[in-house]
C-alpha cells in the first residue's frame, strides 16, 4: 500500500469509528460512561460543589435544572436547542462562550451533550453508589476470561512450583518459605498440595503479621505522638498485637469494623474489644509548648473522620471540610453531620493522651494463661524452672493504651459546621448522621451506629473498597486503580463484574471472611499464572489491569527485610510484642533535644519482623523510608512503589544486609556441601527456592574468584538480585 | 564502568528511547526526565533560577533585632502594650498585658540602599545591596512545628510533600549522581517540624530530601562495609546487572532495566558523595570567607556545602539552622545569651556564601532565600502573666523580615513595611504562599500548574492560595 491509500483508509476507519462510537443511531447516551467524564472535565470546576458560578451547579439534579442567576435554564430536558448550556458551549463569541479561556469541546462531546439533553437529560447515580447486583455469580477466572477475550487476549500457562510457592509464601505471611518448607512442597505429589499449602499458610501465625502490617498504613500507626516534642506511645504496640491477633483468629471484617471504630460502645465490651478503638487514637497529638489544644484536637477529629472514609468508603471526605465537593454529590454540610458521630470523644490533643485503659494484649493474655497452666503443673516450687516461669509471668505486664471513650450527657459536644473549614470559623448546628448519597442508617447516632451502617450489607462501598485493597496486596493494582477514591474522580474499574462478584461473595458467602477471601483468590488460575511477560503483553496491557500474566512487583520495604533475615537464618520468628529497634547508624534520632536514644535491640529482637520496627513519625526508620514505607503521619491507601539508587545502597551497605549477608554466606559453606558450586547453588535455593542456571551459577562462581573468595560478597549479590527484590 | 555502561547501551538499544523511559518507572536518575515529562505543563516561563538554596533559621530570629528598626519602639521600650494590639489575637505564651520591648541593639544604614543592619552583623552589612529584603512576610501559624511545614509544605499538618520535593517532581534532577534536594541540617538539632520537613509526603519517597550528614556517612548507607573496596563494589555491581539482564531476557519486565540503571547510579553517588562534600579540599581564602571549620558541625560549613552542591547542579539545597526561640525563658532562649551566639554563626557564613556564589557566576542562576518560620513580637514575652528574666520576645506571625538574592530577584530594594513598632505589615504584605509562588515563579514554574493527585484531590504547595511577587523580579 502506498502512503495515500493508508491515509485515506485510516480517514475512513476514523469516521467509522466516530460515527458508531457518538451512537448516531439513535443509540441513548450512557450519563455515567460518556456525559459525566465531560461535565467533570471543562465544567464542575466552575459550576459544580466548590463554585457555582451564576447560580449553577451540574452537581445535584434539582439545581442543575433551575434556571441560573441570568434567569435562563442551562438545561431544558427533552430540548437541546432551548438549553442555554448547548448555546454556551458552540458560541464563538469570548464573552459568552464556555468553558472560558479553555479548549472548547470538541464537536463530538457537543453531540452526546445534545443527545443527552434531548433524551431528557437524566442524571445516573455514579455506578460505586449503587448496590452491586449479580444475577448468577460466575467465578473469578470467569471473569477475568470474559475481559480477556474482549481484548484478544488469553491466560498465561501456569507458572512453575518454585514461583508459586514463593509468591504465595510471600503474599500470605510476608515470608518465603524455609528451605525444609520448600523441599516438602517440592516432593510433594499430592494432587491437592497447593491447596494444602495456601491452608498451611493461612492458619500460619505470620499471616496476621503480614495483613496487619498492610493494616497500619491505614491506621497510621506509629510509636510516637508526631510534631515537635514527637513523645513516645510506648504502650501502642498492643494496638497492633490487636491487629495481628484478629487477623490470625480471621475475626470477620464486620466485627473487625466495628471493634476499632466503636468497641468502646459495645454492650459490656472486653477488654479486646476497648483495646481495637486505638485504631483512631493513632490520630497526633502536638504538644509544642503555646499550641492551642482544641485546634489539634478538632484536626485528630476530622483525620478521624477523613481515614474512616477513606478506609471503608473509597471516599474522599477531605474535600468537603471547606466546600462541598467538586465532585462527588456529598455537600459541605454533610461532613459535618459524619463529624459529630466523631466529635463526642474524651481525648482532648493532651500530651498525656489521655484517655487511656490499663491492659493486656490478646496475645499477652492468651501467654499468660499458658503459662499460669504450665507454673500450675509444676509441683516443685523451688525449682529454676517454676522460678522461671515466675519471673516470666510477672514480666509480661499490662500497659496504659490511648483509647476512644465518649462523652456522656450533658458533657457531650455540640457539632457546628466550620465555614469554609476554619475551625475558629463556626455555622449552624448540626446533628450526626450519615450523607445522603449513601443509603440512610437506622442505627443510633453515634460512633457505634456509624459502624454497623458500614457493615450491615447495604453499603454498596464497603466490601468492594475492602476486596479492592485485599486484591491489590495480592495483584499489585486494585480492580479500581484508585483504592482510595471511588468516586467520579476516581479510575473506574476495568472489570466491574469481577469486583461486584467479590464484593457479594466476601459479605454473604464468605460472611466477611478475609481468609476465605483470599484462598479463593489465590486458589484461581488468575493468580497461579506465569509473570513473565513479551511485547505484545506489554503493548496490549503494560500495566497487566487485564491481568493476562500473574503479578510481578517488588516486594515492600518489610517483606525485604524480613526476606534476608529468613535467608541468612538470623529471623527471630518470635510474634507480638513491643516495638523493637534494629541496627540503625548514629545520629538519625538527633532530632530533637532530650529524647530517648536509639539503642539497638539485644536477644535476637533486632532480628525480628519489619513491622515490629519502632516508628517515629519525626525520625522513621531510614532504610524502610526509602523503600516506600509512608512516615505514618496520615492514612495512606497506597504504597508508591519507587526503584531508586538509594535502595540500592540499603541493600548493599546497610549493616543489617551486611550482617544478613555474613550470615547466609556462612549457612551457604557450613550447610552447603564442600564444593563451591554446591555452596552457591544452595545460597540461591534459600532465597529463590531454586537453583541457579550455569550463566547465572557462571557469574556467581566468577565473582567468587575474582573477590578471592568472599562469599559475603556474594551472598550480597544474592540478596540484591532483580528477582529477589521483586515478588513473581 | 566499561562493563556497566556497555550493558546499559545495550539494554537501551533494546527499545526505543522513549518507550524506555516511560517504563522506567521512578529512579533518582530516570525521574530527570519522566518528571520533566509528567509535569511539563506546569513549566511556562524561560527560568530565571535553575536550583535554591534556602536557609531556614529554625525557631525564629527577631526581625526587631536584625533588620526591621524601630525607633518608636525604643520609646515605648517598659510601656505596657496597647488594648488594641492584643484584643482578639493568640499568641503562643504572651498572657494578660506585656510590656513593649525595645530594640535591643544599635542600629545603622548601610550601601547605596541605605538599608538598616544592626551592629550585630558586621559582616552582611557590608552585602546589604545585594539583597532584597521582605519586610512584611507575614503566616497564619505561630507554633513552631505548624509554621514549619507552613513554610516548607504549604500547610501546617504532616503529611505533605516538601517544597524540595514538589521542585524535584516538577523540574527533574540535573545531576544524576546526587539527590536533586538535598538538607543540611546545623545548630541546636533537627528543626521542630523534623525529618517531615523534607519528606516527600503523598509524592513517590525518592523525591524526599536526602539529609547530608555531618557527622558518620554523609548519605546513610553510602560507604561500602569494610573489606568491600570500590573494585570489588563494582565486580559485584557487575554481577548483579548480569544476572538482572539475564532476568530480563527471560522474563521480559522493563523494571528490571530501571534497576539496571539504578545499581549502576549508586556506583557513581558512592564516588560523588564522599567527593562532593569534602570540604576540607577548598582553599585557604575560601575558609577564612566562610569562616569554616573542616570536620565541625556548623552553619558555615554547611554554607559552603551548598555552594559546593550549587556548583555541581543540586536542584534544592534546603539547609536548617536551629536555635532562634529567643522567649527570654532561659539565657540560651534569651537576646543577649542564643540569639547573640546564633546571630556570630551566621553572619560571616551567609555573607560568604553571597559573596562567594556572586564571585563565580552562580549567584545569577541561584535563588538565594533566608527566614524562619515566623517573626517575634514587639512585646517582650511574658508567660504566666510575669515578664521573663531575660529579654525576649513570643512567637509572631503577622510581621517578619526574610531576604532574597540571586535568580533573577531584584537587588538593592526592600519590599513591604511594618507599621512603627514592627508589629503589623502596612504595605507590601508578602504571605508565605506568595512567597512559595514566587520561588517556584523563578525556577519557571506555575505554581497552580504544579499538581499531584492524592486521595482524590488535586494538592499543590500553595494549597489553593498564592500570587507571585512580581515586584521584586529583575
Amino acid at each position: 500500500m502506498n502512503k495515500k491509500l493508508i491515509i485515506i483508509v485510516g480517514v475512513i476507519g476514523l469516521a467509522l469509528f466516530a460515527y458508531f462510537i457518538s451512537g448516531n443511531s439513535g443509540e441513548k447516551v450512557d450519563f455515567n460512561e460518556q456525559v459525566r467524564p465531560i461535565l467533570n472535565k471543562n465544567c464542575l470546576g466552575c459550576h459544580g460543589g466548590v463554585k457555582q458560578q451564576s447560580g449553577l451547579s451540574f452537581l445535584f439534579i434539582e439545581e442543575a435544572y433551575e434556571a441560573a442567576k441570568s434567569g435562563k435554564r442551562a438545561i431544558v430536558p427533552g430540548n437541546a436547542s432551548k438549553s442555554e448550556m448547548i448555546h454556551r458551549i458552540k458560541s464563538t463569541d469570548p464573552d459568552l462562550m464556555m468553558p472560558p479561556s479553555q479548549e472548547p469541546l470538541t464537536p463530538k462531546e457537543i453531540e452526546i451533550l445534545e443527545k443527552w439533553i434531548d433524551q431528557g437529560a437524566k442524571f445516573e447515580t455514579h455506578w460505586a453508589y449503587v448496590m452491586p447486583e449479580i444475577e448468577e455469580p460466575l467465578n473469578i477466572d470467569a471473569y477475568v476470561e470474559e475481559n480477556l477475550v474482549k481484548n484478544g487476549l488469553s491466560f498465561s500457562e501456569e507458572a512453575s512450583k518454585e514461583t508459586l510457592l514463593r509468591r504465595v509464601s510471600i503474599d500470605l505471611t510476608g515470608l518465603p518459605p524455609t528451605l525444609e518448607e520448600t523441599e516438602a512442597f517440592l516432593n510433594d505429589t499430592d494432587p491437592n498440595a497447593y491447596e494444602n499449602l495456601v491452608d498451611r499458610l493461612l492458619s500460619s501465625q505470620h499471616y496476621g503479621e503480614r495483613w496487619a502490617a498492610m493494616w497500619m498504613d491505614l491506621a497510621r500507626y506509629a510509636d510516637s505522638q508526631g510534631y515537635q516534642k514527637d513523645r513516645l506511645r510506648k504502650n501502642i504496640w498492643r494496638y497492633r498485637d490487636w491487629l495481628i491477633h484478629a487477623f490470625n483468629q480471621d475475626l470477620p471484617f464486620d466485627e473487625f469494623t466495628i471493634e476499632q471504630l466503636a468497641g468502646d460502645l459495645l454492650p459490656e465490651p472486653t477488654e479486646d474489644q476497648i483495646l481495637a478503638t486505638a485504631f483512631h487514637r493513632n490520630t497526633m497529638t502536638n504538644d509544642e509548648g503555646g499550641t492551642d489544644d482544641e485546634e489539634y484536637r478538632v484536626a485528630a477529629v476530622i483525620d478521624r473522620l477523613n481515614t474512616t472514609f477513606e478506609v471503608w468508603q473509597g471516599t474522599t471526605m477531605a474535600c468537603v471540610q471547606c466546600h462541598s465537593h467538586p465532585y462527588d454529590p456529598i455537600r459541605h454540610k454533610e461532613f459535618y453531620n459524619a463529624y459529630a458521630y466523631f466529635n463526642n470523644s474524651v481525648d482532648s490533643d493532651l500530651s498525656s493522651d489521655v484517655p487511656k485503659k490499663v491492659l493486656f494484649s490478646p496475645a499477652q493474655k492468651a501467654y499468660r494463661a499458658s503459662l499460669k497452666k504450665q507454673i500450675e503443673s509444676i509441683s516443685d516450687t523451688l525449682s529454676d524452672e517454676y522460678k522461671a516461669k515466675i519471673s516470666e509471668f510477672v514480666s509480661l505486664k499490662a500497659g496504659a493504651v490511648p483509647i476512644m471513650e465518649e462523652l456522656k450527657g450533658d458533657s457531650s459536644r455540640v457539632t457546628r459546621v466550620f465555614v469554609r473549614g476554619n475551625w475558629l470559623s463556626h455555622g449552624d448546628t448540626v446533628i450526626a448522621d450519615t450523607p445522603d448519597f449513601l443509603p440512610p442508617s437506622e442505627y443510633s447516632k453515634d460512633r457505634l451506629g456509624f459502624a454497623k451502617w458500614l457493615v450491615d450489607g447495604k453499603n454498596p462501598l464497603t466490601s468492594r473498597v475492602i476486596v479492592n485493597r485485599f486484591w491489590e496486596q495480592i495483584f499489585g493494582n486494585g480492580l479500581v486503580y484508585t483504592l482510595e477514591d471511588f468516586g467520579t474522580q476516581g479510575v473506574k474499574p476495568e472489570n466491574q463484574k469481577l469486583l461486584d462478584y467479590l464484593a457479594l461473595r466476601f459479605q454473604n458467602e464468605h460472611d466477611w471472611s478475609l481468609k476465605s477471601l483470599l484462598k479463593e483468590i489465590v486458589l484461581s488460575r488468575t493468580y497461579k499464572q506465569s509473570s513473565v511477560v513479551n511485547d505484545e503483553l506489554l503493548e496490549k496491557d503494560k500495566y497487566n489491569y487485564l491481568l493476562a500474566r500473574g503479578p510481578r512487583y517488588r516486594l515492600t520495604a518489610e517483606n525485604i527485610r524480613d526476606q534476608a533475615l529468613v535467608a541468612s537464618g538470623l529471623f527471630s520468628d518470635k510474634v507480638y510484642g513491643p516495638s523493637v529497634k534494629p541496627h540503625q547508624p548514629d545520629g538519625v534520632w538527633n532530632v530533637i533535644r532530650h529524647v530517648d536514644r536509639w539503642t539497638t535491640s539485644e536477644n535476637g529482637d533486632q532480628y525480628r519482623r519489619g513491622l515490629y520496627t519502632f516508628w517515629r513519625r519525626v525520625s522513621p526508620y531510614p532504610s524502610m523510608i526509602t523503600f516506600d514505607v509512608p512516615s505514618r503521619e496520615v492514612c495512606v491507601s497506597r504504597r508508591i512503589r519507587t526503584n531508586t539508587p538509594l535502595q540500592a545502597l540499603v541493600t548493599m551497605n546497610d549493616p543489617v544486609f551486611v550482617e544478613a549477608s555474613e550470615a547466609l554466606a556462612e549457612r551457604m559453606m557450613t550447610e552447603g556441601g564442600t564444593e563451591l558450586e554446591s555452596q552457591l547453588k544452595y545460597g540461591y535455593k534459600l532465597v529463590l527456592m531454586k537453583e541457579p542456571d550455569d550463566k547465572r551459577l557462571e557469574e556467581l562462581v566468577k565473582l567468587y574468584h575474582t573477590s578471592d573468595g568472599a562469599m559475603s560478597l556474594v551472598a550480597n549479590v544474592l540478596l540484591n538480585l532483580d528477582e529477589v527484590i521483586m515478588k513473581s | 564502568m566499561k562493563i556497566l555502561n556497555e550493558l546499559q547501551g545495550r539494554a537501551q538499544s533494546a527499545m526505543k528511547r522513549r518507550e524506555f523511559l516511560k517504563n522506567t518507572s521512578l529512579g533518582l536518575g530516570g525521574m530527570a526526565l519522566s518528571g520533566l515529562l509528567s509535569n511539563v505543563q506546569a513549566k511556562q516561563v524561560m527560568p530565571k533560577a535553575k536550583r535554591v538554596i534556602f536557609l531556614h533559621m529554625a525557631g525564629a530570629p527577631s526581625q526587631l533585632e536584625l533588620f526591621d528598626y524601630k525607633p518608636l519602639l525604643q520609646k515605648l521600650d517598659g510601656k505596657p502594650c496597647p488594648p488594641s494590639l492584643l484584643k482578639g489575637k493568640r499568641f503562643a505564651f504572651i498572657q494578660g498585658v506585656p510590656d513593649m520591648l525595645g530594640p535591643q541593639f544599635p542600629f545603622k544604614q548601610y550601601g547605596q540602599t541605605g538599608s538598616w543592619a544592626s551592629d550585630l552583623l558586621p559582616n552582611f552589612s557590608k552585602v546589604v545591596d545585594d539583597v532584597c529584603f521582605l519586610k512584611a512576610v507575614h503566616t497564619e501559624e505561630f507554633n513552631h512545628a505548624p509554621a514549619q511545614l507552613f513554610m516548607h509544605t504549604g500547610g501546617p499538618r504532616l503529611g505533605r510533600p516538601a517544597m524540595g520535593s514538589w521542585v524535584t517532581y516538577g523540574l527533574g534532577s540535573m545531576n544524576e549522581n546526587l539527590p536533586g534536594f538535598v538538607v543540611l541540617v546545623s545548630g541546636q538539632s533537627a528543626p521542630s517540624g523534623g525529618k517531615s520537613l523534607w519528606g516527600s509526603g503523598f509524592l513517590p519517597s525518592h523525591y524526599q530530601g536526602v539529609e547530608l550528614r555531618s557527622k558518620g556517612d554523609a548519605v546513610l548507607y553510602v560507604k561500602n562495609p569494610d573489606g568491600v573496596s570500590r573494585d570489588l563494589r563494582k565486580e559485584a555491581i557487575t554481577t548483579i546487572n548480569n544476572i538482572n539482564k539475564q532476568e530480563y531476557d527471560e522474563v521480559g519486565d522493563p523494571e528490571i532495566l530501571a534497576r539496571i540503571k539504578q545499581y549502576e547510579l549508586a556506583f557513581k553517588m558512592q564516588m560523588t558523595v564522599p567527593e562532593a562534600t569534602d570540604i576540607s579540599s577548598e582553599p585557604d581564602y575560601i575558609h577564612e570567607l566562610y569562616g569554616t571549620e573542616p570536620g565541625k558541625i556548623s552553619f558555615a560549613n554547611n554554607c559552603l556545602l551548598a555552594r559546593r552542591l550549587a556548583e555541581r547542579d543540586v536542584r534544592f539545597i534546603q539547609l536548617y539552622h536551629r536555635g532562634w526561640d529567643s522567649h527570654g525563658s532561659n539565657n540560651f532562649e534569651s537576646l543577649h545569651g542564643g540569639f547573640l551566639e546564633r546571630v556570630e554563626e551566621i553572619d560571616k557564613a551567609m555573607t560568604g556564601l553571597i559573596i562567594d556564589l556572586k564571585q563565580r557566576g552562580l549567584l545569577e542562576d541561584t535563588l538565594v532565600v533566608w527566614g524562619g518560620e515566623f517573626g517575634r513580637t514587639p512585646m517582650q514575652e511574658n508567660r504566666g502573666g510575669v515578664s521573663n528574666k531575660f529579654k525576649g520576645r513570643d512567637h509572631h506571625g503577622e510581621a517578619f523580615t526574610m531576604w532574597m538574592t540571586g535568580g533573577g530577584i531584584k537587588t538593592g530594594m526592600t519590599f513591604g513595611e511594618t507599621d512603627d513598632i514592627g508589629y503589623a505589615g502596612i504595605r507590601d504584605r508578602v504571605h508565605i504562599h506568595d512567597l512559595q509562588a514566587t520561588i517556584l515563579n523563578q525556577l519557571g514554574v506555575d505554581h497552580e500548574k504544579l499538581t499531584y493527585t492524592f486521595q482524590g484531590r488535586d494538592f499543590r504547595l500553595t494549597d489553593v492560595h498564592g500570587r507571585v511577587v512580581k515586584d521584586i523580579i529583575a
